[in-house]
Protein backbone atom coordinates (compact mmCIF):
# COMPACT_ATOMS: atom_id res chain seq x y z
CA UNK A 1 0.00 0.00 0.00
CA UNK A 2 2.67 2.48 1.06
CA UNK A 3 4.81 1.39 -1.78
CA UNK A 4 2.01 2.25 -4.19
CA UNK A 5 1.57 5.69 -2.76
CA UNK A 6 5.28 6.37 -3.01
CA UNK A 7 5.03 5.33 -6.61
CA UNK A 8 2.75 8.21 -7.39
CA UNK A 9 5.49 10.67 -6.63
CA UNK A 10 7.94 9.19 -9.10
CA UNK A 11 8.26 11.12 -12.33
CA UNK A 12 7.46 8.13 -14.51
CA UNK A 13 4.22 6.57 -13.41
CA UNK A 14 3.18 3.50 -15.37
CA UNK A 15 -0.23 4.32 -16.71
CA UNK A 16 -1.49 7.78 -15.82
CA UNK A 17 -3.92 9.28 -18.27
CA UNK A 18 -1.79 9.61 -21.39
CA UNK A 19 -4.37 11.80 -23.08
CA UNK A 20 -4.04 15.52 -23.95
CA UNK A 21 -3.93 17.27 -20.53
CA UNK A 22 -0.75 18.30 -18.69
CA UNK A 23 1.33 19.51 -21.59
CA UNK A 24 3.94 22.29 -21.75
CA UNK A 25 3.02 25.89 -20.99
CA UNK A 26 2.65 27.05 -24.59
CA UNK A 27 0.13 24.41 -25.47
CA UNK A 28 -1.68 24.78 -22.16
CA UNK A 29 -2.15 28.48 -22.96
CA UNK A 30 -3.40 27.49 -26.37
CA UNK A 31 -5.71 25.00 -24.68
CA UNK A 32 -7.16 27.77 -22.51
CA UNK A 33 -7.65 29.92 -25.56
CA UNK A 34 -9.44 27.07 -27.35
CA UNK A 35 -11.69 26.56 -24.35
CA UNK A 36 -12.49 30.26 -24.12
CA UNK A 37 -13.26 30.47 -27.83
CA UNK A 38 -15.48 27.43 -27.46
CA UNK A 39 -17.35 29.00 -24.54
CA UNK A 40 -17.62 32.35 -26.30
CA UNK A 41 -19.31 30.91 -29.36
CA UNK A 42 -21.36 28.26 -27.61
CA UNK A 43 -22.79 30.93 -25.29
CA UNK A 44 -23.70 33.12 -28.28
CA UNK A 45 -25.31 30.10 -29.88
CA UNK A 46 -27.36 29.48 -26.77
CA UNK A 47 -28.68 33.05 -26.78
CA UNK A 48 -29.53 32.81 -30.47
CA UNK A 49 -31.24 29.46 -29.95
CA UNK A 50 -33.96 31.13 -27.84
CA UNK A 51 -34.47 34.49 -29.59
CA UNK A 52 -37.69 35.49 -27.79
CA UNK A 53 -36.49 34.73 -24.29
CA UNK A 54 -33.23 36.50 -25.05
CA UNK A 55 -35.01 39.54 -26.51
CA UNK A 56 -37.25 39.79 -23.46
CA UNK A 57 -34.33 39.61 -21.06
CA UNK A 58 -32.45 42.19 -23.09
CA UNK A 59 -35.47 44.52 -23.13
CA UNK A 60 -35.80 44.42 -19.34
CA UNK A 61 -32.06 44.86 -18.86
CA UNK A 62 -31.74 47.74 -21.29
CA UNK A 63 -34.63 49.60 -19.65
CA UNK A 64 -33.04 49.12 -16.25
CA UNK A 65 -29.82 50.57 -17.66
CA UNK A 66 -31.42 53.36 -19.71
CA UNK A 67 -33.17 54.97 -16.74
CA UNK A 68 -30.08 55.84 -14.72
CA UNK A 69 -28.34 56.91 -17.91
CA UNK A 70 -31.19 59.24 -18.83
CA UNK A 71 -31.25 60.61 -15.31
CA UNK A 72 -27.54 61.25 -15.46
CA UNK A 73 -27.98 63.05 -18.78
CA UNK A 74 -30.65 65.36 -17.34
CA UNK A 75 -28.53 66.09 -14.32
CA UNK A 76 -25.43 66.77 -16.37
CA UNK A 77 -27.35 69.26 -18.49
CA UNK A 78 -28.84 70.92 -15.43
CA UNK A 79 -25.37 71.30 -13.94
CA UNK A 80 -24.14 72.94 -17.14
CA UNK A 81 -27.13 75.23 -17.08
CA UNK A 82 -26.44 76.37 -13.54
CA UNK A 83 -22.83 76.96 -14.52
CA UNK A 84 -23.86 79.19 -17.40
CA UNK A 85 -25.72 81.58 -15.11
CA UNK A 86 -23.03 84.18 -15.38
CA UNK A 87 -21.79 86.47 -12.73
CA UNK A 88 -23.57 84.68 -9.99
CA UNK A 89 -21.69 86.38 -7.16
CA UNK A 90 -22.93 89.76 -8.19
CA UNK A 91 -25.57 91.52 -6.10
CA UNK A 92 -28.31 93.22 -8.07
CA UNK A 93 -29.55 96.29 -6.24
CA UNK A 94 -32.83 97.65 -7.59
CA UNK A 95 -33.18 101.27 -6.58
CA UNK A 96 -36.46 103.02 -5.79
CA UNK A 97 -38.22 103.79 -9.11
CA UNK A 98 -38.52 107.52 -8.44
CA UNK A 99 -34.86 107.96 -7.50
CA UNK A 100 -33.07 110.45 -9.74
CA UNK A 101 -29.81 109.83 -11.54
CA UNK A 102 -27.68 111.94 -9.18
CA UNK A 103 -28.81 110.05 -6.09
CA UNK A 104 -28.07 106.79 -7.91
CA UNK A 105 -24.58 108.01 -8.83
CA UNK A 106 -24.03 109.07 -5.24
CA UNK A 107 -24.94 105.68 -3.90
CA UNK A 108 -22.69 103.99 -6.47
CA UNK A 109 -19.76 106.22 -5.45
CA UNK A 110 -20.33 105.45 -1.77
CA UNK A 111 -20.36 101.75 -2.46
CA UNK A 112 -17.19 101.90 -4.56
CA UNK A 113 -15.41 103.41 -1.64
CA UNK A 114 -16.12 100.40 0.57
CA UNK A 115 -13.46 97.77 1.32
CA UNK A 116 -15.70 94.78 0.64
CA UNK A 117 -16.78 95.99 -2.79
CA UNK A 118 -14.73 95.20 -5.85
CA UNK A 119 -16.78 97.01 -8.49
CA UNK A 120 -20.08 98.75 -8.99
CA UNK A 121 -21.86 99.13 -12.29
CA UNK A 122 -24.76 101.49 -12.65
CA UNK A 123 -27.47 100.70 -15.13
CA UNK A 124 -29.85 103.51 -15.78
CA UNK A 125 -33.55 102.76 -16.47
CA UNK A 126 -32.96 103.52 -20.17
CA UNK A 127 -30.09 101.03 -20.38
CA UNK A 128 -32.18 98.46 -18.56
CA UNK A 129 -35.05 98.86 -21.00
CA UNK A 130 -32.69 98.51 -23.96
CA UNK A 131 -31.23 95.30 -22.53
CA UNK A 132 -34.60 93.90 -21.68
CA UNK A 133 -35.82 94.57 -25.18
CA UNK A 134 -32.78 92.89 -26.74
CA UNK A 135 -32.69 89.82 -24.58
CA UNK A 136 -36.12 88.69 -23.61
CA UNK A 137 -38.04 88.96 -26.82
CA UNK A 138 -40.60 91.26 -25.22
CA UNK A 139 -39.87 94.06 -27.69
CA UNK A 140 -43.46 94.14 -28.99
CA UNK A 141 -44.96 94.21 -25.53
CA UNK A 142 -42.62 96.94 -24.40
CA UNK A 143 -43.67 99.17 -27.29
CA UNK A 144 -47.14 99.34 -25.79
CA UNK A 145 -45.80 100.99 -22.64
CA UNK A 146 -45.76 104.80 -22.70
CA UNK A 147 -43.19 105.10 -19.97
CA UNK A 148 -40.19 103.20 -18.73
CA UNK A 149 -41.23 101.14 -15.69
CA UNK A 150 -37.72 99.98 -14.92
CA UNK A 151 -35.71 101.32 -12.01
CA UNK A 152 -31.99 102.08 -12.02
CA UNK A 153 -29.96 99.05 -11.05
CA UNK A 154 -26.57 98.76 -9.37
CA UNK A 155 -24.61 95.58 -10.12
CA UNK A 156 -22.35 95.28 -7.09
CA UNK A 157 -19.49 92.76 -7.21
CA UNK A 158 -18.41 92.00 -3.68
CA UNK A 159 -14.73 91.44 -2.96
CA UNK A 160 -14.63 87.73 -2.25
CA UNK A 161 -13.28 86.95 1.19
CA UNK A 162 -14.43 83.42 1.65
CA UNK A 163 -16.26 81.44 -0.99
CA UNK A 164 -18.46 79.71 1.53
CA UNK A 165 -19.93 82.92 2.94
CA UNK A 166 -23.58 82.57 1.99
CA UNK A 167 -24.67 86.23 2.18
CA UNK A 168 -22.15 88.90 3.00
CA UNK A 169 -23.03 91.63 5.48
CA UNK A 170 -23.09 93.96 2.49
CA UNK A 171 -26.32 92.36 1.27
CA UNK A 172 -28.08 93.06 4.56
CA UNK A 173 -26.75 96.61 4.70
CA UNK A 174 -27.92 97.36 1.18
CA UNK A 175 -31.34 96.10 2.08
CA UNK A 176 -31.58 98.70 4.84
CA UNK A 177 -30.64 101.62 2.59
CA UNK A 178 -33.56 104.04 2.08
CA UNK A 179 -32.82 104.37 -1.66
CA UNK A 180 -32.90 100.67 -2.28
CA UNK A 181 -36.04 98.86 -3.28
CA UNK A 182 -34.96 95.21 -3.70
CA UNK A 183 -31.63 93.42 -3.25
CA UNK A 184 -31.24 90.33 -5.36
CA UNK A 185 -28.33 88.15 -4.46
CA UNK A 186 -27.87 85.51 -7.21
CA UNK A 187 -25.37 83.46 -5.27
CA UNK A 188 -28.07 82.52 -2.79
CA UNK A 189 -30.28 81.29 -5.58
CA UNK A 190 -27.37 79.47 -7.08
CA UNK A 191 -26.57 77.84 -3.81
CA UNK A 192 -30.11 76.58 -3.54
CA UNK A 193 -29.95 75.25 -7.07
CA UNK A 194 -26.67 73.59 -6.20
CA UNK A 195 -28.27 71.98 -3.17
CA UNK A 196 -31.23 70.79 -5.22
CA UNK A 197 -28.85 69.37 -7.79
CA UNK A 198 -26.85 67.60 -5.08
CA UNK A 199 -30.01 66.00 -3.68
CA UNK A 200 -31.11 64.97 -7.17
CA UNK A 201 -27.66 63.62 -7.88
CA UNK A 202 -27.70 61.51 -4.75
CA UNK A 203 -31.14 60.29 -5.75
CA UNK A 204 -29.78 59.47 -9.19
CA UNK A 205 -26.91 57.46 -7.72
CA UNK A 206 -29.36 55.52 -5.53
CA UNK A 207 -31.62 54.91 -8.50
CA UNK A 208 -28.65 53.70 -10.54
CA UNK A 209 -27.60 51.38 -7.72
CA UNK A 210 -31.09 49.93 -7.34
CA UNK A 211 -31.57 49.44 -11.06
CA UNK A 212 -28.05 48.00 -11.30
CA UNK A 213 -29.02 45.51 -8.62
CA UNK A 214 -32.18 44.73 -10.58
CA UNK A 215 -30.07 44.11 -13.70
CA UNK A 216 -27.82 41.82 -11.66
CA UNK A 217 -30.83 39.85 -10.45
CA UNK A 218 -32.33 39.62 -13.94
CA UNK A 219 -29.10 38.21 -15.38
CA UNK A 220 -28.62 35.97 -12.34
CA UNK A 221 -32.12 34.57 -12.61
CA UNK A 222 -31.89 34.05 -16.35
CA UNK A 223 -28.61 32.20 -15.95
CA UNK A 224 -30.03 30.17 -13.06
CA UNK A 225 -32.94 29.02 -15.25
CA UNK A 226 -30.48 28.26 -18.03
CA UNK A 227 -28.38 26.15 -15.65
CA UNK A 228 -31.43 24.26 -14.44
CA UNK A 229 -32.52 23.63 -18.01
CA UNK A 230 -29.10 22.23 -18.78
CA UNK A 231 -28.78 19.99 -15.76
CA UNK A 232 -28.28 16.86 -17.84
CA UNK A 233 -25.67 18.49 -20.04
CA UNK A 234 -23.80 19.76 -17.00
CA UNK A 235 -23.92 16.32 -15.37
CA UNK A 236 -22.54 14.68 -18.53
CA UNK A 237 -19.75 17.23 -18.80
CA UNK A 238 -18.82 16.70 -15.18
CA UNK A 239 -18.73 12.93 -15.70
CA UNK A 240 -16.45 13.46 -18.69
CA UNK A 241 -14.03 15.33 -16.46
CA UNK A 242 -15.07 18.97 -16.87
CA UNK A 243 -14.14 21.10 -13.86
CA UNK A 244 -16.36 23.83 -12.45
CA UNK A 245 -14.51 26.48 -14.43
CA UNK A 246 -15.26 24.76 -17.71
CA UNK A 247 -18.92 24.21 -16.90
CA UNK A 248 -19.32 27.75 -15.63
CA UNK A 249 -17.56 29.53 -18.47
CA UNK A 250 -20.31 29.47 -21.13
CA UNK A 251 -22.76 30.84 -18.57
CA UNK A 252 -20.36 33.64 -17.68
CA UNK A 253 -20.07 34.49 -21.34
CA UNK A 254 -23.89 34.47 -21.64
CA UNK A 255 -23.99 36.95 -18.77
CA UNK A 256 -21.35 39.03 -20.49
CA UNK A 257 -23.32 39.02 -23.74
CA UNK A 258 -26.57 39.87 -21.98
CA UNK A 259 -24.87 42.83 -20.32
CA UNK A 260 -23.06 44.04 -23.43
CA UNK A 261 -26.09 43.77 -25.71
CA UNK A 262 -28.34 45.39 -23.12
CA UNK A 263 -25.79 48.21 -22.78
CA UNK A 264 -25.82 48.83 -26.51
CA UNK A 265 -29.60 48.65 -26.56
CA UNK A 266 -29.90 51.17 -23.73
CA UNK A 267 -27.65 53.54 -25.69
CA UNK A 268 -29.98 53.11 -28.64
CA UNK A 269 -32.93 53.88 -26.34
CA UNK A 270 -31.21 57.03 -25.11
CA UNK A 271 -30.54 57.93 -28.72
CA UNK A 272 -34.24 57.59 -29.48
CA UNK A 273 -35.14 59.78 -26.51
CA UNK A 274 -32.62 62.39 -27.64
CA UNK A 275 -34.01 62.25 -31.14
CA UNK A 276 -37.60 62.62 -29.92
CA UNK A 277 -36.67 65.59 -27.74
CA UNK A 278 -34.37 67.27 -30.26
CA UNK A 279 -36.97 69.49 -31.99
CA UNK A 280 -38.79 70.82 -28.89
CA UNK A 281 -35.46 71.31 -27.11
CA UNK A 282 -34.09 73.28 -30.03
CA UNK A 283 -37.19 75.51 -29.84
CA UNK A 284 -36.72 75.98 -26.13
CA UNK A 285 -33.06 76.89 -26.54
CA UNK A 286 -33.92 79.29 -29.36
CA UNK A 287 -36.56 80.99 -27.20
CA UNK A 288 -33.83 81.70 -24.67
CA UNK A 289 -31.67 83.27 -27.37
CA UNK A 290 -29.35 80.26 -27.18
CA UNK A 291 -28.00 81.44 -23.87
CA UNK A 292 -27.63 77.80 -22.89
CA UNK A 293 -27.19 74.55 -24.78
CA UNK A 294 -28.04 70.93 -24.18
CA UNK A 295 -25.85 67.96 -24.99
CA UNK A 296 -26.38 64.25 -25.50
CA UNK A 297 -24.41 61.28 -24.22
CA UNK A 298 -20.74 61.45 -25.17
CA UNK A 299 -18.87 58.55 -26.74
CA UNK A 300 -16.85 58.06 -23.55
CA UNK A 301 -19.98 57.73 -21.46
CA UNK A 302 -21.48 55.34 -24.01
CA UNK A 303 -18.41 53.15 -23.88
CA UNK A 304 -18.34 53.25 -20.08
CA UNK A 305 -22.05 52.38 -19.92
CA UNK A 306 -21.64 49.36 -22.20
CA UNK A 307 -18.52 48.21 -20.33
CA UNK A 308 -20.21 48.59 -16.94
CA UNK A 309 -23.26 46.77 -18.22
CA UNK A 310 -21.16 43.88 -19.56
CA UNK A 311 -19.33 43.67 -16.24
CA UNK A 312 -22.65 43.64 -14.42
CA UNK A 313 -23.89 40.80 -16.62
CA UNK A 314 -20.73 38.81 -16.00
CA UNK A 315 -21.03 39.33 -12.26
CA UNK A 316 -24.70 38.32 -12.19
CA UNK A 317 -23.92 35.16 -14.14
CA UNK A 318 -20.94 34.42 -11.91
CA UNK A 319 -23.02 34.62 -8.75
CA UNK A 320 -25.73 32.37 -10.19
CA UNK A 321 -23.28 29.91 -11.73
CA UNK A 322 -21.07 29.59 -8.65
CA UNK A 323 -24.06 28.86 -6.52
CA UNK A 324 -26.03 26.52 -8.73
CA UNK A 325 -23.27 24.58 -10.45
CA UNK A 326 -21.57 23.88 -7.13
CA UNK A 327 -24.87 22.56 -5.78
CA UNK A 328 -25.44 20.39 -8.82
CA UNK A 329 -22.08 18.70 -8.74
CA UNK A 330 -21.80 15.08 -7.59
CA UNK A 331 -19.39 14.69 -4.71
CA UNK B 1 -5.48 -1.19 -12.52
CA UNK B 2 -8.73 -1.24 -10.58
CA UNK B 3 -8.41 -2.51 -7.02
CA UNK B 4 -11.11 -2.64 -4.33
CA UNK B 5 -10.02 -3.33 -0.76
CA UNK B 6 -12.82 -4.13 1.71
CA UNK B 7 -15.06 -1.51 0.19
CA UNK B 8 -18.50 -0.84 1.64
CA UNK B 9 -20.95 1.78 0.53
CA UNK B 10 -23.94 2.73 2.63
CA UNK B 11 -26.28 5.38 1.25
CA UNK B 12 -27.60 7.99 3.62
CA UNK B 13 -31.00 6.27 3.56
CA UNK B 14 -29.34 3.36 5.40
CA UNK B 15 -29.36 0.93 2.51
CA UNK B 16 -26.00 -0.77 2.08
CA UNK B 17 -25.34 -1.11 -1.64
CA UNK B 18 -21.92 -2.74 -1.41
CA UNK B 19 -20.51 -4.76 1.47
CA UNK B 20 -16.87 -5.70 2.05
CA UNK B 21 -16.04 -5.85 -1.64
CA UNK B 22 -12.48 -6.76 -2.63
CA UNK B 23 -11.17 -7.55 -6.09
CA UNK B 24 -8.28 -6.65 -8.32
CA UNK B 25 -8.45 -6.03 -12.03
CA UNK B 26 -5.07 -6.07 -13.77
CA UNK B 27 -4.06 -3.49 -16.37
CA UNK B 28 -5.42 -4.48 -19.76
CA UNK B 29 -7.87 -6.98 -18.29
CA UNK B 30 -11.50 -7.15 -19.37
CA UNK B 31 -14.22 -8.20 -16.92
CA UNK B 32 -17.96 -8.15 -16.43
CA UNK B 33 -19.88 -7.32 -13.29
CA UNK B 34 -23.21 -9.05 -13.11
CA UNK B 35 -25.99 -9.72 -10.66
CA UNK B 36 -29.70 -9.01 -10.25
CA UNK B 37 -30.82 -5.41 -10.36
CA UNK B 38 -29.98 -3.67 -7.11
CA UNK B 39 -27.02 -5.98 -6.51
CA UNK B 40 -24.65 -3.02 -6.52
CA UNK B 41 -23.33 -3.04 -10.10
CA UNK B 42 -24.04 0.64 -10.74
CA UNK B 43 -22.74 1.67 -7.34
CA UNK B 44 -19.49 -0.15 -8.06
CA UNK B 45 -19.02 1.82 -11.27
CA UNK B 46 -20.01 5.09 -9.56
CA UNK B 47 -17.33 4.49 -6.97
CA UNK B 48 -14.71 4.09 -9.70
CA UNK B 49 -15.88 7.30 -11.42
CA UNK B 50 -15.85 9.17 -8.09
CA UNK B 51 -19.54 9.92 -8.40
CA UNK B 52 -19.83 8.31 -4.97
CA UNK B 53 -17.32 7.86 -2.18
CA UNK B 54 -17.07 4.57 -0.26
CA UNK B 55 -18.20 4.49 3.35
CA UNK B 56 -15.31 2.14 4.20
CA UNK B 57 -12.37 0.62 2.39
CA UNK B 58 -9.99 1.79 -0.31
CA UNK B 59 -10.24 1.98 -4.05
CA UNK B 60 -7.23 2.29 -6.31
CA UNK B 61 -7.65 3.20 -9.94
CA UNK B 62 -4.73 3.68 -12.24
CA UNK B 63 -2.34 3.47 -9.28
CA UNK B 64 -4.15 6.27 -7.51
CA UNK B 65 -5.92 5.99 -4.17
CA UNK B 66 -9.30 7.56 -4.82
CA UNK B 67 -9.76 8.27 -1.12
CA UNK B 68 -6.95 10.80 -1.38
CA UNK B 69 -8.36 12.62 -4.37
CA UNK B 70 -9.67 15.99 -3.30
CA UNK B 71 -12.84 17.39 -4.72
CA UNK B 72 -11.01 19.84 -6.94
CA UNK B 73 -9.00 17.05 -8.53
CA UNK B 74 -11.97 14.78 -9.29
CA UNK B 75 -12.37 16.11 -12.86
CA UNK B 76 -8.76 15.24 -13.65
CA UNK B 77 -9.24 11.67 -12.41
CA UNK B 78 -12.38 11.30 -14.49
CA UNK B 79 -10.52 12.33 -17.64
CA UNK B 80 -8.54 9.10 -17.28
CA UNK B 81 -11.71 6.99 -17.24
CA UNK B 82 -13.90 6.46 -20.28
CA UNK B 83 -17.54 6.05 -19.36
CA UNK B 84 -20.36 4.46 -21.36
CA UNK B 85 -23.93 4.66 -20.09
CA UNK B 86 -26.99 2.54 -20.73
CA UNK B 87 -28.93 5.52 -22.12
CA UNK B 88 -25.74 6.79 -23.82
CA UNK B 89 -26.36 10.31 -22.42
CA UNK B 90 -25.52 12.12 -25.62
CA UNK B 91 -26.22 15.86 -25.86
CA UNK B 92 -29.13 15.87 -28.27
CA UNK B 93 -28.77 19.50 -29.32
CA UNK B 94 -25.30 18.92 -30.73
CA UNK B 95 -23.95 17.04 -33.69
CA UNK B 96 -22.28 13.63 -33.48
CA UNK B 97 -18.93 15.36 -33.97
CA UNK B 98 -19.50 17.81 -31.11
CA UNK B 99 -20.58 15.00 -28.80
CA UNK B 100 -17.50 12.92 -29.47
CA UNK B 101 -15.26 16.01 -29.31
CA UNK B 102 -16.52 17.02 -25.87
CA UNK B 103 -13.85 15.21 -23.79
CA UNK B 104 -11.16 16.71 -26.04
CA UNK B 105 -12.63 20.19 -25.69
CA UNK B 106 -12.71 19.69 -21.93
CA UNK B 107 -9.07 18.62 -22.01
CA UNK B 108 -8.29 21.68 -24.14
CA UNK B 109 -7.06 19.96 -27.29
CA UNK B 110 -6.43 22.06 -30.39
CA UNK B 111 -8.94 22.15 -33.20
CA UNK B 112 -6.96 20.11 -35.69
CA UNK B 113 -6.03 17.49 -33.18
CA UNK B 114 -9.65 17.32 -32.05
CA UNK B 115 -10.91 16.81 -35.59
CA UNK B 116 -8.33 14.12 -36.25
CA UNK B 117 -9.02 12.18 -33.07
CA UNK B 118 -12.80 12.48 -33.36
CA UNK B 119 -12.64 10.98 -36.85
CA UNK B 120 -10.36 8.22 -35.63
CA UNK B 121 -12.79 7.39 -32.81
CA UNK B 122 -15.80 7.46 -35.13
CA UNK B 123 -13.91 5.25 -37.56
CA UNK B 124 -13.31 2.68 -34.81
CA UNK B 125 -17.02 2.45 -34.01
CA UNK B 126 -17.94 2.35 -37.70
CA UNK B 127 -19.58 5.76 -37.93
CA UNK B 128 -17.04 7.65 -40.00
CA UNK B 129 -18.78 10.15 -42.26
CA UNK B 130 -21.78 10.55 -39.96
CA UNK B 131 -20.18 13.32 -37.88
CA UNK B 132 -22.48 16.13 -39.10
CA UNK B 133 -25.66 14.26 -38.20
CA UNK B 134 -27.71 14.91 -35.10
CA UNK B 135 -27.89 12.06 -32.57
CA UNK B 136 -31.69 11.89 -32.87
CA UNK B 137 -31.42 10.82 -36.49
CA UNK B 138 -29.35 7.77 -35.52
CA UNK B 139 -30.66 4.38 -34.45
CA UNK B 140 -30.34 3.28 -30.83
CA UNK B 141 -27.37 1.08 -31.66
CA UNK B 142 -25.65 3.90 -33.52
CA UNK B 143 -26.30 6.30 -30.64
CA UNK B 144 -24.61 3.87 -28.30
CA UNK B 145 -21.65 3.67 -30.67
CA UNK B 146 -21.36 7.46 -30.56
CA UNK B 147 -21.38 7.14 -26.76
CA UNK B 148 -18.54 4.65 -27.00
CA UNK B 149 -16.59 6.85 -29.41
CA UNK B 150 -16.95 9.70 -26.89
CA UNK B 151 -15.63 7.44 -24.12
CA UNK B 152 -12.55 6.31 -26.02
CA UNK B 153 -11.64 9.48 -27.92
CA UNK B 154 -9.09 10.56 -25.29
CA UNK B 155 -7.69 6.99 -25.19
CA UNK B 156 -8.33 6.48 -21.49
CA UNK B 157 -6.49 3.63 -19.76
CA UNK B 158 -9.75 2.54 -18.11
CA UNK B 159 -13.11 2.06 -19.78
CA UNK B 160 -16.22 1.42 -17.68
CA UNK B 161 -19.70 0.76 -19.02
CA UNK B 162 -23.02 0.54 -17.18
CA UNK B 163 -25.42 -1.79 -19.02
CA UNK B 164 -24.21 -0.61 -22.43
CA UNK B 165 -26.45 -3.10 -24.23
CA UNK B 166 -29.47 -2.71 -21.95
CA UNK B 167 -31.60 -1.13 -24.67
CA UNK B 168 -30.32 -3.16 -27.64
CA UNK B 169 -31.42 -6.35 -29.36
CA UNK B 170 -29.11 -9.40 -29.17
CA UNK B 171 -27.38 -8.81 -32.49
CA UNK B 172 -26.59 -5.14 -31.77
CA UNK B 173 -25.55 -6.12 -28.26
CA UNK B 174 -23.03 -8.60 -29.65
CA UNK B 175 -21.65 -5.92 -31.97
CA UNK B 176 -21.24 -3.46 -29.10
CA UNK B 177 -19.52 -6.08 -26.97
CA UNK B 178 -17.25 -6.83 -29.89
CA UNK B 179 -16.21 -3.18 -29.86
CA UNK B 180 -15.34 -3.32 -26.16
CA UNK B 181 -13.37 -6.47 -26.88
CA UNK B 182 -11.34 -4.60 -29.49
CA UNK B 183 -10.42 -1.85 -27.05
CA UNK B 184 -9.43 -4.52 -24.55
CA UNK B 185 -7.13 -6.04 -27.16
CA UNK B 186 -5.25 -2.76 -27.60
CA UNK B 187 -4.52 -2.65 -23.86
CA UNK B 188 -7.44 -0.75 -22.32
CA UNK B 189 -8.74 -2.04 -19.00
CA UNK B 190 -12.46 -2.68 -19.50
CA UNK B 191 -15.11 -3.22 -16.82
CA UNK B 192 -18.71 -3.71 -17.95
CA UNK B 193 -21.77 -4.01 -15.76
CA UNK B 194 -24.41 -6.17 -17.44
CA UNK B 195 -27.14 -8.63 -16.57
CA UNK B 196 -27.19 -10.21 -20.02
CA UNK B 197 -25.81 -13.59 -18.89
CA UNK B 198 -25.94 -15.43 -22.25
CA UNK B 199 -23.96 -12.62 -23.87
CA UNK B 200 -21.43 -12.52 -21.03
CA UNK B 201 -20.93 -16.27 -21.31
CA UNK B 202 -20.24 -16.02 -25.00
CA UNK B 203 -17.59 -13.36 -24.41
CA UNK B 204 -15.54 -15.81 -22.32
CA UNK B 205 -14.09 -13.15 -20.01
CA UNK B 206 -13.74 -12.80 -16.26
CA UNK B 207 -17.08 -12.32 -14.46
CA UNK B 208 -17.64 -10.80 -11.01
CA UNK B 209 -21.01 -11.83 -9.61
CA UNK B 210 -22.62 -9.55 -7.04
CA UNK B 211 -25.53 -10.42 -4.79
CA UNK B 212 -26.94 -7.85 -2.38
CA UNK B 213 -23.69 -5.93 -2.50
CA UNK B 214 -21.43 -8.95 -1.82
CA UNK B 215 -19.07 -10.65 -4.25
CA UNK B 216 -20.35 -14.21 -4.42
CA UNK B 217 -18.39 -15.45 -7.40
CA UNK B 218 -15.28 -14.43 -9.34
CA UNK B 219 -15.35 -16.60 -12.42
CA UNK B 220 -12.21 -16.68 -14.56
CA UNK B 221 -12.30 -18.49 -17.90
CA UNK B 222 -9.75 -21.25 -18.37
CA UNK B 223 -7.31 -20.35 -21.12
Amino acid sequence: MNRRQANRLKPVVPARPPAPPRTPLGSSLRARREQHLYSLFSSLGRLAARPWATALTLAVLSLALAFPLLFWLLLDNARDLSGSVEDARAISVFLKPNLDADAANDLAARLRARDDVAAVELKSPAQGLEEFRARSGFAEALKVLHYNPLPAVLIVSPRVVSTSDPAPALVAELGRDANVDIVQYDAQWRQRLGAILAVTQRGGVLLALLLGLAALLVVGNTVRLDIQGRGEEIAVMQLLGADNGFVRRPFLYSGFWYGAFAGVLSIVLIGLVEWALAAPLAQLVASYDRRFSVHGVSATVMFAAVAASAALGWLGAWIAASRHIALGQPR
Amino acid sequence: MIRFEHVSKRYSAGHEAITELSFDLAAGEMAFVTGHSGAGKSTLLKLIALVERPTRGQILVNGQNLGQVRRRRIPQVRRGIGMVFQDHRLLMDRSVFDNVALPLVIAGAGREETARRVRAALDKVGLLGREREAPVTLSTGEQQRVGIARAIVVKPPVLIADEPTGNLDPQLSAEIMGLFSEFHQVGTTVLIASHDLPLIKRMGKRVLVLDHGRLIDDFRPQP
